[in-house]
């Protein structure tokens, strides 16, 4: 009898939650509303501390900065800035703003608004001041234009500007400080931008939610846009094949191919200035490396094709280093490595270090680094090193790199702003050795010389002329190993139109553009 | 494992030991989920031993040419996604995964009850104190201890099986001290004492040995969640490390492909599955066999 | 009754300093510190430095501790490094979504447990035993990392029944927090479509969080029922020819009940810190994905946050247990 009962109980339950079932499948495909989904949260939303790309997914379309990337290109046009002068010793830069901007409360967007942002991000102390400690005085000469002192002449100042870091900031937001934070606490989770876009509603865990900022300049075709976070792929795909997400991120190289055959789903392919690279530890590093001949050794030793071929399916190109391909300075007849296990075997054996050992750092913030870490391996023992794996957890991989603490190492990298500072300075430059860029530990003063004179001159023919040498030397003494640049790519339903690419904003939507 | 139930009750004399030798191996074939899990497990222990005759293949060996092959005659459950045989990396995970287990949790149960035995034997305030630092370390759940463990010290096999050596500990020091508290009041152990035989002797001795019998059952169950534990760990990046071929890794590197690659992830999780069900219905019918309670 | 809450409500400070202490030790262990993460992919020194200093890094280890206890007592968990946002703000948003989830899986294994523990005691021996028991062990030993995704490929990718991800769909309109617990607060407001969805969202990840409880239940239920069922006064009504099945639910379910409380105090506890890997596989904005994502972070404040919060959690389960234990069992009064 009891058990007659448990089977009408567990029938009654299965035709209850039946009944709603059919009703979960109502109003989708609205043409306002787009869904993408994100695969991981993002961390603060505050553009003065941020160092985090997934935050910038959501804060770009909610702030305005002073200048913007130019459609797909990696120079920037006029922001909030409508027109701005640089004098003559590069030192001075005055910006002329343009009227009627506005924050999502309705106050406008002022010089004094600019001043405010900038000194707020000096003031907080965390990773993009660095960059703007280059800022020695800003002044406030009208409601409408503002005047940057540099402490040094530096060229690239301009394109950092286009950057998330140099987001304004409505100054109310100081009306939220909580013990001196300068409302630290309040934009991690909120945002205050005259962007088109506003964070209207921020589920932890779950989703964005961004509307229409009501007295943004630009009126945008999409109404709601939601950022949802999806920690795992299969059941992303599956949402993207039901038309349930518009935008999936986060599909690996391996199923895109598969993803991209999906009904209503095409895939956006676009060169990107994204590079994978390894990094050998030349100055703290196992002794082998210190020898130019045993790092040409190395560099002919890994299967390039392969790689590109296999792990990454395709979606990437030989990287022809250091300046990739798309970025002003790029040299397309560098020097380049090719995979020649003989060649490699003798320069190893010239080196005297055959039979090395070299430990390969890396960890599972990449999905594909495990597949490249076991390639390499393989590929070195074929010349006779053998290669150890240390698999860490990320933050420990970027003490480890900082401190040097590794033989060899894989490694991303991409531009925050488009110029080849970015590569030549931070890589090369031995003041940089570690996180900030360096991580080949490479110092070699000649180098050195050039880059930095590159770095303050503001003729881009004669700044391109010096990366040229320094570019020579380096890749005559193979610092890092160039294994490949890669190709943005990212599934999106066939109904998604007017997005555009733009290599310095990776991951980062041009919202207002977009229609459904 | 049938002989580790035969030569348990040591305390018992010989008479009796017989008698209740042929009852219990009598129970133990009555019950055919253990059967099921002895013959499962039995079936592992020979493909982890002999996993080299078995298969032609490396398991750590890169192919990349041969990439992604779903399962054929030339490799049963396929490759993955560097070319190596997926087969043959179970069958040397076997030897992993058990050897791991079997460790992790003797090693456990050893410390656990010697400690419990201490505890239970020299009594109050010692015994107090051991059991208020069990108390918190019962307190974490077994999961989280794991991982705040396995992050401090740094994502590795023997880090792993070191924060399941110190999660299992305070489940024996319970039990031990439990029956060591029994056990210090028998006469036997009187008597020791009025010879004025050692503490460390007497515990030894007599507390340990007699202990001993709820905590085999204990470790054969413990096995199982053993297992399952550092494939969680590993499945969560905390465990093994590559290239080893533990079957957690393998599944947490695996689960992206599965909607490709369906045979990637499958056949290292059935693998996971078969052992832990067969430690657990094992340690099931165990306990059956040996709690009195269920004697009828 | 009052030695036995005192006795725990000491133990609840030992478990406090204790798990704070051990954690905090094991956060100062790691290679790999926070203002590495908050610097930036390529931070230089100068500002590493600079971060270092505003978390108090540079501090001797025990001034960091003392701190940290001081704000425990006020209620100041600090702050996370990951989101920061106050780890206790983080802990409220997430706790009640993993309660829920724990609350659903958890009715779901006391039901059929005790159902399946009831069958397999009465039908003892015979085939309905083992099949019943085989079921239950398949749920501890099924790695839920298999079970969770072949469950979405199935029901969500393949069959549309359920959801595959979240609490609640995109565009419904959310239930004011009141509880936080979606089904609850949905209700109290009278909101059925969102009731309604929630549930659907809870189905699968409690279906299989439950099934790994379900084992522990299984074998406590049946190892008691067959006690009673062993009883003289039940063998004597039985005897006397009262129905088998009104006897096992009037008399021998209630009595064998009892000591089941004790394992679904630890199961509850189980489940709550056991949540993880569920609530990773269906992207259940929880604590134990919290956790996870701060553990990827060394974001300490989080992880102590979180550790503490699921001892004393554990503690408190442990006390109701023992104090429902008293209720309901009149030999153990007194």
């Amino acid at each position: 009898m009891k058990k007659h009962l448990f089977f009408v109980v567990l029938g009654i339950l299965i035709l209850v939650l039946g009944a709603c079932s059919s009703e979960t499948q109502n109003d989708q495909g609205d043409k306002n509303r787009l869904v993408i989904a994100i695969s991981a949260e993002a961390g603060t939303l505050d553009p003065g501390v941020s160092m985090d790309n997934q935050a910038w997914k959501i804060t770009y379309p909610t702030y305005e900065r002073l200048v913007a990337y130019d459609g797909d290109k990696t120079t920037v046009k006029p922001a909030l800035a409508k027109d701005w002068e640089i004098s003559d010793d590069g030192k001075t830069y005055t910006f002329f703003l343009n009227e009627g901007h506005k924050f999502a409360d309705g106050t406008e967007v002022d010089a004094e608004a600019v001043k405010f942002s900038f000194e707020r991000t000096l003031k907080i102390g965390k990773g993009p001041s660095g960059l703007y400690s280059i800022i020695d005085n800003i002044e406030v000469v009208d409601p409408y234009t503002v005047k940057f002192e540099l402490k040094n002449a530096f060229p690239p100042f301009i394109s950092t500007l286009a950057a998330n870091y140099g987001a304004i900031v409505n100054p109310k937001v100081m009306e939220h400080e909580k013990d001196g934070d300068l409302g630290q606490g309040y934009l991690s989770a909120n945002t205050m931008g005259s962007g088109p876009y506003q964070l209207e509603e921020y589920n932890k865990g779950q989703y964005y939610k961004l509307t229409v900022n009501p007295h943004s300049a630009v009126k945008p075709n999409i109404d709601t846009v939601y950022f949802r976070i999806s920690s795992d792929v299969s059941e992303t795909r599956i949402s993207l094949e039901k038309g349930e997400i518009d935008i999936a991120e986060g599909i690996p190289a391996d199923q895109l191919d598969e993803v991209g055959q999906m009904d209503g789903v095409k895939l956006v392919q676009k060169p990107s200035l994204l590079v994978d690279y390894v990094y050998m530890n030349i100055g703290k590093g196992t002794d082998a490396l210190k020898s130019k001949e045993f790092r040409q050794g190395i560099s002919h030793a890994i299967d390039y094709d392969s790689i590109i071929n296999e792990t990454m399916q395709g979606f990437a190109s030989r990287f022809v280093g250091p300046v990739p391909e798309g970025l002003w300075g790029h040299n397309p007849d560098s020097k380049v490595y090719e995979y020649d296990v003989d060649k490699a075997k003798e320069l190893i054996q010239a080196s005297g270090f055959e039979g090395a050992e070299l430990d390969l750092l890396y960890s599972d913030n990449k999905p594909y680094w495990e597949e490249l870490a076991l390639t390499i391996q393989s590929n070195l023992e074929q010349v006779g090193v053998k290669v150890n794996l240390t698999k860490v957890a990320y933050p420990t991989m970027r003490e480890k790199i900082d401190i040097g603490e590794f033989d060899l190492c894989v490694g991303v990298w991409s531009p925050d702003y488009g110029d080849p500072y970015m590569f030549m300075n931070y890589w090369f430059d031995s003041d940089n050795w570690g996180l900030a860029g360096n991580r080949s530990f490479y110092a070699n003063d000649e180098v050195d010389q050039l880059i930095r004179k590159a770095a303050t001159i503001s003729d881009q023919a004669e700044r391109e002329e010096l990366y040229k040498q320094a570019q020579e030397i380096i890749n005559e003494e193979a610092v890092y190993i160039y294994i490949d640049q890669q190709q943005f790519t990212l599934p999106m339903s066939e109904d998604v139109k007017g997005f555009v690419y733009n290599p310095m904003l990776e991951g980062i939507y041009n919202l207002a553009e977009m229609t459904k | 494992m049938n002989t580790q139930t035969e030569t348990q009750p040591q305390t018992l004399t010989t008479t009796q030991t017989l008698s209740k030798q042929k009852i219990l191996w009598y129970r133990f074939k009555q019950n055919p989920l253990t059967l099921v899990g002895t013959g499962i497990l039995l079936m592992f222990i020979v493909l982890a031993i002999f996993a080299p005759l078995l298969t032609p293949y490396d398991p750590e060996m890169v192919n990349m040419s041969e990439r992604f092959e779903p399962p054929s005659s030339a490799h049963w459950f396929g490759t993955d996604e560097v070319g190596r045989d997926i087969l043959t990396r179970i069958l040397y995970g076997a030897r992993l995964s058990l050897g791991i287990g079997i460790t992790v949790v003797v090693i456990a149960g050893l410390i656990g009850s010697v400690i419990g035995a201490i505890a239970g034997y020299l009594g109050k305030a010692f015994g107090q104190f051991i059991m208020r630092m069990m108390d918190i370390m019962l307190a974490f759940p077994p999961l989280v201890l794991a991982m705040a463990l396995t992050a401090a010290l740094g994502p590795s096999l023997i880090n792993a099986m070191l924060a399941i050596v110190i999660v299992k500990i305070p489940v024996y020091v319970r039990l031990a001290r439990s029956e060591a508290l029994v056990v210090r009041e028998q006469l036997f152990v009187k008597a020791a004492e009025t010879f004025g035989l050692s503490k460390v002797w007497i515990i030894a001795r007599h507390i340990v040995p007699n202990v001993i019998s709820p905590i085999i059952v204990q470790v054969t169950i413990d096995l199982g969640e053993a297992i399952l534990l550092i494939a969680t760990l590993g499945f969560l990046g905390l465990g093994a490390q590559p290239p080893m071929p533990e079957w957690g890794a393998m599944i947490s590197t695996g689960w992206e492909f599965f909607l490709d690659q369906w045979w990637y992830p499958t056949f290292p999780g059935i693998a996971i599955f078969l052992a832990t069900l067969s430690f657990n219905l094992l340690g099931d019918g165990l306990r059956d066999l040996l709690d009195p309670k269920s004697t009828r | 009754m009052w030695p036995i809450i005192r006795n725990r409500l000491i133990m609840l400070v030992f478990v406090v300093f204790g798990v704070s202490f051990i954690t905090f030790l094991m956060s100062n262990v790691i290679p790999g510190d926070p203002a590495r993460m908050i610097v930036g992919p390529r931070g230089d020194q100068a500002t590493y430095q600079r971060i270092r200093e505003q978390l108090g890094l540079n501090d001797p280890l025990y001034v960091q501790y003392v701190d940290y206890m001081k704000g425990i007592f006020t209620g100041d968990l600090g702050t996370s490094i990951r989101t920061q946002q106050p780890v206790l703000d983080d802990l409220i948003t997430y706790f009640p979504a993993t309660l829920e989830l724990v609350i659903y899986a958890f009715l779901f294994a006391i039901f059929f447990g005790v159902m399946i523990g009831v069958i397999t005691a009465v039908k003892n021996n015979t085939k309905w035993d083992y099949i019943g028991r085989f079921f239950s062990i398949t749920g501890v030993s099924l790695p839920v990392f298999l079970s969770g995704l072949i469950f979405i490929i199935i029901f969500y990718g393949k069959l549309g029944w359920f959801p595959g991800s979240g609490r609640i769909d995109l565009f419904m309109e959310l239930p004011p927090r009141i509880t936080g617990l979606y089904t609850v607060d949905s209700l109290l407001v009278g909101n059925f479509e969102a009731f309604k969805n929630s549930l659907w969202h809870l189905i699968m990840p409690s279906i299989i969080l439950g099934y790994v409880q379900l084992s522990t239940i299984v074998r406590q239920v049946r190892s008691s029922m067959l006690d009673v069922l062993n009883q003289e006064y039940i063998r004597t009504a039985k005897a006397n020819g009262l129905s088998e099945w009104f006897l096992i639910i009037r008399y021998a379910l209630r009595n064998a009940l009892i000591p089941v409380i004790t394992v679904v105090g630890v199961s509850f506890g189980m489940l709550l810190g056991g949540a993880v890997v569920t609530e990773m596989i269906f992207n259940w904005p929880g604590m134990g994905k919290y956790v996870v994502e701060s553990i990827g972070f060394l974001d300490f404040p989080a992880i102590m946050g979180f550790t503490l919060l699921i001892s004393v959690g554990y503690v408190i389960i442990n006390l109701i247990v023992d104090l429902l234990y008293i209720v309901l069992d009149p030999r153990v009064r007194e």
